[in-house]
Protein backbone atom coordinates (compact mmCIF):
# COMPACT_ATOMS: atom_id res chain seq x y z
CA UNK A 1 0.00 0.00 0.00
CA UNK A 2 1.10 3.55 -0.64
CA UNK A 3 1.44 5.79 2.43
CA UNK A 4 -0.62 8.98 2.77
CA UNK A 5 2.68 10.82 2.86
CA UNK A 6 3.72 9.58 -0.58
CA UNK A 7 0.22 10.08 -1.96
CA UNK A 8 0.44 13.71 -0.83
CA UNK A 9 3.72 14.20 -2.68
CA UNK A 10 2.28 12.60 -5.85
CA UNK A 11 -0.84 14.75 -5.66
CA UNK A 12 1.16 17.98 -5.21
CA UNK A 13 3.58 17.22 -8.03
CA UNK A 14 1.37 15.50 -10.59
CA UNK A 15 -2.20 16.40 -9.61
CA UNK A 16 -2.99 12.73 -8.97
CA UNK A 17 -2.19 10.81 -5.76
CA UNK A 18 -1.85 7.53 -7.66
CA UNK A 19 0.67 8.47 -10.38
CA UNK A 20 3.44 5.83 -10.53
CA UNK A 21 6.85 7.31 -9.72
CA UNK A 22 10.21 6.28 -11.05
CA UNK A 23 12.55 7.21 -8.20
CA UNK A 24 16.21 8.01 -8.70
CA UNK A 25 17.80 8.91 -5.39
CA UNK A 26 20.82 10.85 -6.65
CA UNK A 27 22.33 11.93 -3.35
CA UNK A 28 25.34 13.29 -5.22
CA UNK A 29 23.23 16.02 -6.90
CA UNK A 30 25.05 18.93 -5.21
CA UNK A 31 28.30 17.96 -6.90
CA UNK A 32 26.65 18.40 -10.33
CA UNK A 33 25.07 21.73 -9.44
CA UNK A 34 28.45 22.93 -8.17
CA UNK A 35 30.23 22.31 -11.47
CA UNK A 36 29.92 25.85 -12.83
CA UNK A 37 30.83 27.49 -9.52
CA UNK A 38 34.05 27.88 -7.62
CA UNK A 39 34.17 27.25 -3.89
CA UNK A 40 37.10 27.30 -1.50
CA UNK A 41 40.18 25.46 -2.73
CA UNK A 42 39.74 21.83 -1.82
CA UNK A 43 41.43 18.51 -2.27
CA UNK A 44 40.16 16.69 -5.36
CA UNK A 45 39.05 13.55 -3.56
CA UNK A 46 36.50 12.39 -1.12
CA UNK A 47 36.52 9.22 0.92
CA UNK A 48 32.81 8.62 0.73
CA UNK A 49 31.44 9.02 -2.81
CA UNK A 50 30.42 5.36 -3.02
CA UNK A 51 28.77 5.50 0.37
CA UNK A 52 26.82 8.64 -0.54
CA UNK A 53 25.65 7.06 -3.79
CA UNK A 54 24.57 3.88 -2.03
CA UNK A 55 22.22 5.93 0.13
CA UNK A 56 19.92 5.61 -2.88
CA UNK A 57 18.58 2.48 -1.23
CA UNK A 58 16.68 4.76 1.20
CA UNK A 59 14.18 5.00 -1.68
CA UNK A 60 13.07 1.41 -0.98
CA UNK A 61 10.94 2.53 1.99
CA UNK A 62 9.63 5.68 0.27
CA UNK A 63 8.25 4.09 -2.89
CA UNK A 64 5.03 2.09 -2.90
CA UNK A 65 4.04 -1.01 -4.86
CA UNK A 66 3.04 1.07 -7.92
CA UNK A 67 6.43 2.80 -8.03
CA UNK A 68 9.89 1.98 -9.38
CA UNK A 69 13.31 2.55 -7.87
CA UNK A 70 16.43 2.64 -10.05
CA UNK A 71 19.58 1.63 -8.14
CA UNK A 72 23.05 0.51 -9.25
CA UNK A 73 23.09 -2.55 -7.02
CA UNK A 74 20.14 -4.76 -6.18
CA UNK A 75 18.70 -4.69 -2.68
CA UNK A 76 20.04 -7.34 -0.28
CA UNK A 77 17.38 -10.11 -0.25
CA UNK A 78 17.56 -10.16 3.54
CA UNK A 79 16.73 -6.46 3.73
CA UNK A 80 13.88 -6.94 1.29
CA UNK A 81 12.41 -9.71 3.49
CA UNK A 82 12.85 -7.52 6.56
CA UNK A 83 11.06 -4.54 4.96
CA UNK A 84 8.23 -6.79 3.78
CA UNK A 85 7.95 -8.35 7.25
CA UNK A 86 7.47 -4.79 8.56
CA UNK A 87 4.47 -4.53 6.24
CA UNK A 88 6.00 -2.34 3.53
CA UNK A 89 4.91 -3.07 -0.04
CA UNK A 90 8.09 -2.26 -1.90
CA UNK A 91 8.58 -0.54 -5.24
CA UNK A 92 9.85 -2.52 -8.23
CA UNK A 93 13.64 -2.32 -8.10
CA UNK A 94 15.36 -1.82 -11.47
CA UNK A 95 19.13 -2.25 -11.89
CA UNK A 96 20.89 -0.95 -15.04
CA UNK A 97 22.51 -3.79 -17.00
CA UNK A 98 25.73 -1.79 -17.45
CA UNK A 99 27.06 -0.65 -14.09
CA UNK A 100 30.40 1.08 -13.64
CA UNK A 101 31.11 1.88 -9.97
CA UNK A 102 32.77 5.15 -11.02
CA UNK A 103 29.50 6.44 -12.46
CA UNK A 104 26.33 7.64 -10.79
CA UNK A 105 23.20 5.50 -11.07
CA UNK A 106 21.64 7.89 -13.60
CA UNK A 107 24.79 7.68 -15.72
CA UNK A 108 24.65 3.89 -15.46
CA UNK A 109 20.99 3.98 -16.55
CA UNK A 110 21.85 6.19 -19.54
CA UNK A 111 24.43 3.59 -20.62
CA UNK A 112 21.92 0.70 -20.38
CA UNK A 113 19.63 0.36 -23.43
CA UNK A 114 17.55 -2.46 -21.92
CA UNK A 115 16.76 -0.43 -18.82
CA UNK A 116 16.02 2.68 -20.92
CA UNK A 117 13.52 0.65 -22.95
CA UNK A 118 11.90 -0.70 -19.77
CA UNK A 119 11.62 2.80 -18.28
CA UNK A 120 10.20 4.10 -21.54
CA UNK A 121 7.33 1.64 -21.20
CA UNK A 122 6.27 2.89 -17.76
CA UNK A 123 3.20 5.13 -17.57
CA UNK A 124 4.53 7.34 -14.79
CA UNK A 125 6.82 10.27 -13.99
CA UNK A 126 10.47 10.55 -13.02
CA UNK A 127 11.18 11.88 -9.52
CA UNK A 128 14.89 12.34 -8.87
CA UNK A 129 16.13 13.49 -5.48
CA UNK A 130 17.01 16.68 -7.35
CA UNK A 131 17.28 17.25 -11.09
CA UNK A 132 20.78 17.55 -12.51
CA UNK A 133 21.77 17.38 -16.18
CA UNK A 134 21.95 13.53 -16.26
CA UNK A 135 18.43 13.11 -14.76
CA UNK A 136 17.13 15.61 -17.31
CA UNK A 137 18.76 13.55 -20.01
CA UNK A 138 17.23 10.38 -18.57
CA UNK A 139 13.78 11.97 -18.82
CA UNK A 140 14.45 12.91 -22.44
CA UNK A 141 15.85 9.50 -23.40
CA UNK A 142 12.99 7.53 -21.82
CA UNK A 143 10.14 9.91 -22.54
CA UNK A 144 9.28 9.87 -18.82
CA UNK A 145 8.11 13.36 -17.83
CA UNK A 146 9.96 14.90 -14.88
CA UNK A 147 7.73 15.37 -11.80
CA UNK A 148 9.81 18.42 -10.90
CA UNK A 149 11.55 21.20 -12.87
CA UNK A 150 14.77 20.82 -14.85
CA UNK A 151 18.40 21.07 -13.81
CA UNK A 152 18.73 24.80 -14.41
CA UNK A 153 16.02 25.66 -11.86
CA UNK A 154 17.41 23.22 -9.27
CA UNK A 155 20.89 24.62 -9.68
CA UNK A 156 19.70 28.19 -9.19
CA UNK A 157 17.59 27.65 -6.06
CA UNK A 158 20.00 25.35 -4.24
CA UNK A 159 22.79 27.89 -3.88
CA UNK A 160 23.47 29.14 -0.36
CA UNK A 161 23.86 32.59 -1.93
CA UNK A 162 20.29 32.31 -3.24
CA UNK A 163 19.09 31.22 0.22
CA UNK A 164 20.59 34.29 1.93
CA UNK A 165 19.01 36.56 -0.67
CA UNK A 166 15.60 34.93 -0.21
CA UNK A 167 15.86 35.52 3.56
CA UNK A 168 16.72 39.19 3.02
CA UNK A 169 14.02 39.81 0.40
CA UNK A 170 11.37 37.89 2.37
CA UNK A 171 11.99 39.71 5.65
CA UNK A 172 13.14 36.52 7.41
CA UNK A 173 15.57 37.11 10.28
CA UNK A 174 18.95 36.74 8.59
CA UNK A 175 22.04 35.05 10.00
CA UNK A 176 24.58 37.92 10.06
CA UNK A 177 26.85 37.42 7.10
CA UNK A 178 27.75 38.06 3.49
CA UNK A 179 27.45 36.57 0.01
CA UNK A 180 30.57 36.61 -2.16
CA UNK A 181 30.94 35.90 -5.87
CA UNK A 182 34.51 37.04 -6.42
CA UNK A 183 37.80 36.63 -4.60
CA UNK A 184 38.04 40.41 -4.23
CA UNK A 185 34.66 40.52 -2.45
CA UNK A 186 35.71 37.65 -0.20
CA UNK A 187 39.01 39.28 0.77
CA UNK A 188 37.17 42.51 1.63
CA UNK A 189 34.81 40.52 3.89
CA UNK A 190 37.78 38.83 5.58
CA UNK A 191 39.33 42.26 6.23
CA UNK A 192 36.12 43.32 7.91
CA UNK A 193 35.75 40.16 10.00
CA UNK A 194 39.38 39.54 10.97
CA UNK A 195 39.27 41.86 14.04
CA UNK A 196 36.18 39.97 15.27
CA UNK A 197 37.95 36.63 14.89
CA UNK A 198 40.95 38.03 16.75
CA UNK A 199 38.54 38.89 19.61
CA UNK A 200 37.32 35.28 19.78
CA UNK A 201 34.32 35.34 17.40
CA UNK A 202 33.92 32.36 15.07
CA UNK A 203 33.18 32.83 11.41
CA UNK A 204 32.22 30.10 8.97
CA UNK A 205 32.90 30.12 5.22
CA UNK A 206 30.66 27.82 3.18
CA UNK A 207 30.78 26.94 -0.50
CA UNK A 208 27.60 28.04 -2.29
CA UNK A 209 27.03 24.39 -3.22
CA UNK A 210 28.73 22.57 -0.37
CA UNK A 211 26.99 19.43 0.87
CA UNK A 212 26.10 19.50 4.57
CA UNK A 213 29.26 19.33 6.61
CA UNK A 214 31.51 19.63 3.57
CA UNK A 215 32.95 22.58 1.68
CA UNK A 216 33.08 24.70 4.78
CA UNK A 217 35.82 26.02 6.99
CA UNK A 218 35.49 27.53 10.44
CA UNK A 219 37.73 30.50 11.10
CA UNK A 220 38.33 30.70 14.85
CA UNK A 221 41.87 32.07 14.93
CA UNK A 222 43.72 34.83 13.06
CA UNK A 223 46.13 32.22 11.66
CA UNK A 224 43.21 30.47 9.92
CA UNK A 225 42.00 33.75 8.40
CA UNK A 226 45.52 34.28 7.07
CA UNK A 227 45.63 30.69 5.80
CA UNK A 228 42.40 30.87 3.83
CA UNK A 229 43.30 34.32 2.49
CA UNK A 230 46.58 32.91 1.22
CA UNK A 231 44.90 29.88 -0.39
CA UNK A 232 42.30 31.85 -2.35
CA UNK A 233 44.72 34.60 -3.38
CA UNK A 234 47.24 32.07 -4.63
CA UNK A 235 44.64 30.16 -6.64
CA UNK A 236 43.22 33.31 -8.24
CA UNK A 237 46.75 34.42 -9.21
CA UNK A 238 47.60 31.01 -10.64
CA UNK A 239 44.39 30.47 -12.63
CA UNK A 240 43.53 34.08 -13.47
CA UNK A 241 39.99 33.22 -12.34
CA UNK A 242 38.62 35.68 -9.79
CA UNK A 243 35.33 33.85 -9.16
CA UNK A 244 34.60 32.58 -5.66
CA UNK A 245 31.08 31.55 -4.70
CA UNK A 246 30.79 31.36 -0.92
CA UNK A 247 28.78 32.71 1.97
CA UNK A 248 30.53 33.98 5.08
CA UNK A 249 28.52 33.92 8.31
CA UNK A 250 28.96 34.67 11.99
CA UNK A 251 28.84 31.44 14.01
CA UNK A 252 25.77 31.82 16.18
CA UNK A 253 25.69 30.29 19.67
CA UNK A 254 22.72 27.93 19.48
CA UNK A 255 20.45 25.64 21.44
CA UNK A 256 20.09 23.39 18.42
CA UNK A 257 19.74 23.17 14.66
CA UNK A 258 16.39 22.53 13.06
CA UNK A 259 15.34 21.11 9.75
CA UNK A 260 11.86 21.56 8.35
CA UNK A 261 10.33 20.39 5.13
CA UNK A 262 7.51 21.57 2.92
CA UNK A 263 6.21 20.67 -0.52
CA UNK A 264 5.59 23.26 -3.21
CA UNK A 265 2.85 22.04 -5.54
CA UNK A 266 2.79 22.68 -9.27
CA UNK A 267 0.04 25.21 -8.52
CA UNK A 268 2.23 27.00 -5.97
CA UNK A 269 0.38 25.69 -2.91
CA UNK A 270 2.80 25.21 0.00
CA UNK A 271 2.15 22.27 2.34
CA UNK A 272 4.19 22.19 5.56
CA UNK A 273 5.38 18.61 6.15
CA UNK A 274 7.30 18.52 9.47
CA UNK A 275 10.07 19.98 11.58
CA UNK A 276 12.91 17.99 13.13
CA UNK A 277 15.52 18.88 15.72
CA UNK A 278 19.18 18.07 15.18
CA UNK A 279 20.80 15.98 17.88
CA UNK A 280 24.46 16.74 18.47
CA UNK A 281 26.91 15.20 20.88
CA UNK A 282 30.19 17.01 21.60
CA UNK A 283 29.46 19.21 18.60
CA UNK A 284 29.13 16.25 16.22
CA UNK A 285 25.85 15.77 14.34
CA UNK A 286 24.19 12.54 15.45
CA UNK A 287 20.77 12.62 13.88
CA UNK A 288 17.33 14.19 13.87
CA UNK A 289 14.66 14.04 16.56
CA UNK A 290 10.92 14.39 16.30
CA UNK A 291 9.02 16.07 17.72
CA UNK A 292 11.27 19.13 17.97
CA UNK A 293 11.29 20.80 21.39
CA UNK A 294 9.82 24.06 20.18
CA UNK A 295 7.13 26.27 21.71
CA UNK A 296 4.02 26.85 19.56
CA UNK A 297 5.06 30.36 18.51
CA UNK A 298 8.27 29.00 16.96
CA UNK A 299 6.30 26.34 15.08
CA UNK A 300 4.12 29.16 13.78
CA UNK A 301 7.16 31.19 12.76
CA UNK A 302 8.54 28.23 10.78
CA UNK A 303 5.21 27.73 9.00
CA UNK A 304 5.18 31.39 8.02
CA UNK A 305 8.79 31.10 6.81
CA UNK A 306 7.85 28.03 4.74
CA UNK A 307 5.06 30.04 3.09
CA UNK A 308 7.45 32.91 2.27
CA UNK A 309 10.22 30.63 0.96
CA UNK A 310 7.78 28.35 -0.89
CA UNK A 311 6.15 31.31 -2.66
CA UNK A 312 9.53 32.62 -3.71
CA UNK A 313 10.68 29.19 -4.92
CA UNK A 314 7.52 28.83 -6.98
CA UNK A 315 7.95 32.31 -8.44
CA UNK A 316 11.47 31.25 -9.46
CA UNK A 317 10.15 28.21 -11.32
CA UNK A 318 10.46 25.54 -8.62
CA UNK A 319 7.99 22.92 -7.50
CA UNK A 320 8.80 19.91 -5.38
CA UNK A 321 9.96 18.96 -1.91
CA UNK A 322 12.23 21.43 -0.10
CA UNK A 323 14.04 21.19 3.22
CA UNK A 324 15.29 24.22 5.09
CA UNK A 325 17.91 24.33 7.85
CA UNK A 326 17.21 26.76 10.68
CA UNK A 327 18.77 27.58 14.04
CA UNK A 328 17.34 28.21 17.47
CA UNK A 329 19.87 30.59 19.01
CA UNK A 330 21.15 30.21 22.58
CA UNK A 331 19.10 33.33 23.40
CA UNK A 332 15.89 31.67 22.17
CA UNK A 333 15.80 33.67 18.93
CA UNK A 334 14.82 31.67 15.86
CA UNK A 335 16.73 32.08 12.59
CA UNK A 336 14.30 30.43 10.18
CA UNK A 337 16.52 30.23 7.08
CA UNK A 338 20.11 29.09 7.25
CA UNK A 339 20.03 27.26 3.94
CA UNK A 340 17.52 25.86 1.47
CA UNK A 341 17.83 22.31 0.17
CA UNK A 342 15.23 22.38 -2.58
CA UNK A 343 15.26 18.64 -3.22
CA UNK A 344 14.20 15.50 -1.43
CA UNK A 345 15.92 15.37 1.96
CA UNK A 346 16.97 12.51 4.27
CA UNK A 347 13.74 13.17 6.18
CA UNK A 348 11.67 12.78 3.00
CA UNK A 349 12.79 9.17 2.71
CA UNK A 350 11.70 8.53 6.31
CA UNK A 351 8.21 10.01 5.78
CA UNK A 352 6.56 6.66 5.13
CA UNK A 353 8.38 4.99 8.04
CA UNK A 354 7.28 7.60 10.59
CA UNK A 355 3.71 7.59 9.24
CA UNK A 356 3.40 3.83 9.66
CA UNK A 357 5.59 3.06 12.67
CA UNK A 358 5.70 6.17 14.89
CA UNK A 359 2.68 6.00 17.24
CA UNK A 360 1.07 9.34 18.20
CA UNK A 361 2.77 10.98 21.18
CA UNK A 362 5.96 8.95 20.71
CA UNK A 363 9.38 10.27 19.86
CA UNK A 364 11.79 9.22 17.10
CA UNK A 365 15.47 9.56 16.31
CA UNK A 366 16.76 9.18 12.74
CA UNK A 367 20.48 8.49 12.62
CA UNK A 368 23.19 6.31 11.18
CA UNK A 369 25.66 4.02 12.90
CA UNK A 370 29.19 3.84 11.54
CA UNK A 371 30.60 0.33 11.35
CA UNK A 372 34.22 -0.70 10.82
CA UNK A 373 34.07 -4.02 9.07
CA UNK A 374 36.45 -6.74 7.95
CA UNK A 375 34.24 -8.04 5.17
CA UNK A 376 30.81 -7.84 3.52
CA UNK A 377 28.01 -8.14 6.02
CA UNK A 378 24.75 -9.70 4.77
CA UNK A 379 21.67 -7.97 6.19
CA UNK A 380 20.42 -11.23 7.75
CA UNK A 381 23.48 -11.09 10.00
CA UNK A 382 22.67 -7.49 11.03
CA UNK A 383 19.06 -8.51 11.64
CA UNK A 384 20.08 -11.45 13.83
CA UNK A 385 22.49 -9.26 15.78
CA UNK A 386 19.92 -6.56 16.50
CA UNK A 387 17.40 -9.30 17.31
CA UNK A 388 14.67 -8.16 19.66
CA UNK A 389 15.62 -4.47 19.25
CA UNK A 390 13.92 -4.63 15.85
CA UNK A 391 10.65 -5.91 17.33
CA UNK A 392 7.97 -3.64 18.71
CA UNK A 393 8.18 -3.93 22.51
CA UNK A 394 6.14 -1.67 24.72
CA UNK A 395 6.20 1.22 22.24
CA UNK A 396 9.86 1.05 21.25
CA UNK A 397 11.71 -0.43 18.31
CA UNK A 398 14.55 0.10 15.84
CA UNK A 399 13.63 0.38 12.15
CA UNK A 400 16.49 -0.06 9.68
CA UNK A 401 15.98 2.29 6.73
CA UNK A 402 19.06 1.60 4.60
CA UNK A 403 21.36 -1.40 4.65
CA UNK A 404 23.13 -1.04 1.28
CA UNK A 405 25.48 1.56 2.77
CA UNK A 406 26.89 -1.06 5.17
CA UNK A 407 28.85 -2.70 2.35
CA UNK A 408 29.33 0.33 0.06
CA UNK A 409 33.08 0.42 0.71
CA UNK A 410 33.61 -3.34 0.84
CA UNK A 411 36.05 -3.15 -2.09
CA UNK A 412 38.47 -1.16 0.12
CA UNK A 413 41.17 -2.66 2.32
CA UNK A 414 39.83 -3.92 5.63
CA UNK A 415 38.76 -2.52 7.92
CA UNK A 416 36.43 -0.45 5.77
CA UNK A 417 33.74 1.96 6.88
CA UNK A 418 30.06 1.24 6.41
CA UNK A 419 26.89 2.87 7.66
CA UNK A 420 23.60 1.49 8.88
CA UNK A 421 20.72 3.98 8.70
CA UNK A 422 17.86 3.62 11.18
CA UNK A 423 14.88 5.32 12.75
CA UNK A 424 14.48 4.61 16.47
CA UNK A 425 11.05 4.94 18.07
CA UNK A 426 10.24 5.15 21.79
CA UNK A 427 7.57 6.63 24.09
CA UNK A 428 9.93 9.30 25.45
CA UNK A 429 13.40 10.81 25.09
CA UNK A 430 15.04 8.86 27.90
CA UNK A 431 13.91 5.51 26.53
CA UNK A 432 14.98 6.67 23.08
CA UNK A 433 18.48 7.37 24.42
CA UNK A 434 18.59 3.92 26.08
CA UNK A 435 17.48 2.25 22.85
CA UNK A 436 20.15 4.15 20.94
CA UNK A 437 22.83 2.98 23.39
CA UNK A 438 21.61 -0.63 23.20
CA UNK A 439 21.69 -0.50 19.38
CA UNK A 440 25.21 0.88 19.39
CA UNK A 441 26.35 -1.85 21.79
CA UNK A 442 24.78 -4.61 19.70
CA UNK A 443 26.30 -3.31 16.46
CA UNK A 444 29.76 -3.09 18.01
CA UNK A 445 29.85 -6.91 18.10
CA UNK A 446 29.80 -6.90 14.28
CA UNK A 447 32.89 -4.72 13.99
CA UNK A 448 36.48 -5.49 13.14
CA UNK A 449 38.57 -6.36 16.20
CA UNK B 1 63.33 19.35 9.49
CA UNK B 2 63.98 15.63 9.99
CA UNK B 3 61.44 12.85 9.54
CA UNK B 4 60.42 12.50 13.22
CA UNK B 5 59.85 16.28 13.38
CA UNK B 6 57.67 16.20 10.26
CA UNK B 7 55.59 13.35 11.70
CA UNK B 8 55.33 15.15 15.04
CA UNK B 9 54.19 18.34 13.28
CA UNK B 10 51.47 16.39 11.43
CA UNK B 11 50.25 14.64 14.58
CA UNK B 12 50.17 17.92 16.53
CA UNK B 13 48.23 19.64 13.75
CA UNK B 14 45.77 16.71 13.62
CA UNK B 15 45.28 16.82 17.40
CA UNK B 16 44.50 20.52 17.22
CA UNK B 17 42.07 20.20 14.29
CA UNK B 18 40.25 17.09 15.46
CA UNK B 19 40.45 18.27 19.09
CA UNK B 20 41.64 15.02 20.54
CA UNK B 21 44.89 13.46 21.68
CA UNK B 22 46.55 10.91 19.41
CA UNK B 23 48.94 8.96 21.58
CA UNK B 24 48.86 5.66 19.67
CA UNK B 25 49.12 6.78 16.04
CA UNK B 26 51.93 5.54 13.82
CA UNK B 27 53.06 6.29 10.28
CA UNK B 28 50.66 3.54 9.16
CA UNK B 29 47.60 5.22 10.70
CA UNK B 30 45.10 6.07 7.94
CA UNK B 31 43.82 9.65 7.85
CA UNK B 32 40.29 9.08 6.54
CA UNK B 33 39.45 5.59 7.75
CA UNK B 34 41.19 5.58 11.14
CA UNK B 35 41.15 9.26 12.16
CA UNK B 36 37.93 10.18 10.35
CA UNK B 37 39.40 13.19 8.63
CA UNK B 38 36.98 14.70 6.10
CA UNK B 39 37.42 17.10 3.20
CA UNK B 40 36.80 20.08 5.49
CA UNK B 41 39.41 19.07 8.04
CA UNK B 42 41.89 18.32 5.22
CA UNK B 43 41.83 21.99 4.19
CA UNK B 44 42.37 23.15 7.77
CA UNK B 45 45.17 20.59 8.14
CA UNK B 46 46.88 21.92 5.01
CA UNK B 47 46.65 25.49 6.27
CA UNK B 48 48.19 24.45 9.60
CA UNK B 49 51.01 22.51 7.88
CA UNK B 50 51.78 25.43 5.57
CA UNK B 51 51.99 27.69 8.59
CA UNK B 52 54.25 25.37 10.58
CA UNK B 53 56.58 24.04 7.88
CA UNK B 54 56.75 26.96 5.46
CA UNK B 55 55.81 24.80 2.45
CA UNK B 56 53.22 25.93 -0.09
CA UNK B 57 50.59 23.41 -1.16
CA UNK B 58 48.13 23.73 -3.99
CA UNK B 59 45.27 21.62 -2.58
CA UNK B 60 43.80 20.98 -6.01
CA UNK B 61 47.05 19.32 -7.19
CA UNK B 62 47.04 16.78 -4.35
CA UNK B 63 46.46 13.11 -4.98
CA UNK B 64 44.54 10.75 -2.72
CA UNK B 65 47.79 8.74 -2.36
CA UNK B 66 49.35 11.67 -0.47
CA UNK B 67 46.61 11.40 2.12
CA UNK B 68 46.48 7.65 2.73
CA UNK B 69 48.40 7.61 5.99
CA UNK B 70 50.42 9.87 8.27
CA UNK B 71 53.50 8.34 6.62
CA UNK B 72 52.47 9.18 3.03
CA UNK B 73 51.62 12.74 4.09
CA UNK B 74 55.05 13.00 5.73
CA UNK B 75 56.61 11.79 2.43
CA UNK B 76 54.73 14.51 0.57
CA UNK B 77 55.82 17.25 2.97
CA UNK B 78 59.45 16.07 2.96
CA UNK B 79 59.38 16.14 -0.84
CA UNK B 80 58.16 19.73 -0.83
CA UNK B 81 60.61 20.79 1.89
CA UNK B 82 63.43 19.61 -0.40
CA UNK B 83 62.06 21.74 -3.23
CA UNK B 84 61.93 24.88 -1.13
CA UNK B 85 65.52 24.31 0.12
Amino acid sequence: MTTDYLRGIKKALTGDGSTPLVLVCNFEAEAFWAERYLGLPSVPFSASTRLVRRMEELGVLLGGPDDYLVVSEDVDPGFRRYAEDLGFALPTVLVPENVDPARSTTENALASPELLARLGGIDGVLLPMGTTVPEQKLAEETGLPLAVPGAEVFERVNSKIYGRRVAAAGGLRPVPGFECETTAEFLAVLDELEPLVAQGERVVVKDAYGVSGKGLVVLDAAVKVAGVRKLVTRRAARTGDDRLHVVVERWLPKRFDLNYQFTVGRDGAVAFDFVKQALTEDGVHKGHLVPAELPPHHHEELRRAADVIGARLHADGFSGVAGVDAILGADGVLYPLLEINARLNMSTYQGGVTERLLPPGHTALARHYTLRLDGRLPFDHVRATLGALLDERDGERVVVTCAGTVNANAADDAPFEGRLYAVLVAPDRSRLAALDAATQTALTTLESR
Amino acid sequence: MDRPSVVKTIVNALSEIMQREYSEVTEETRLFEDLHLDSTSVLTLLMALEDQTGIEVDPESLQMENFQTIGTLADYIEGNLDVSV
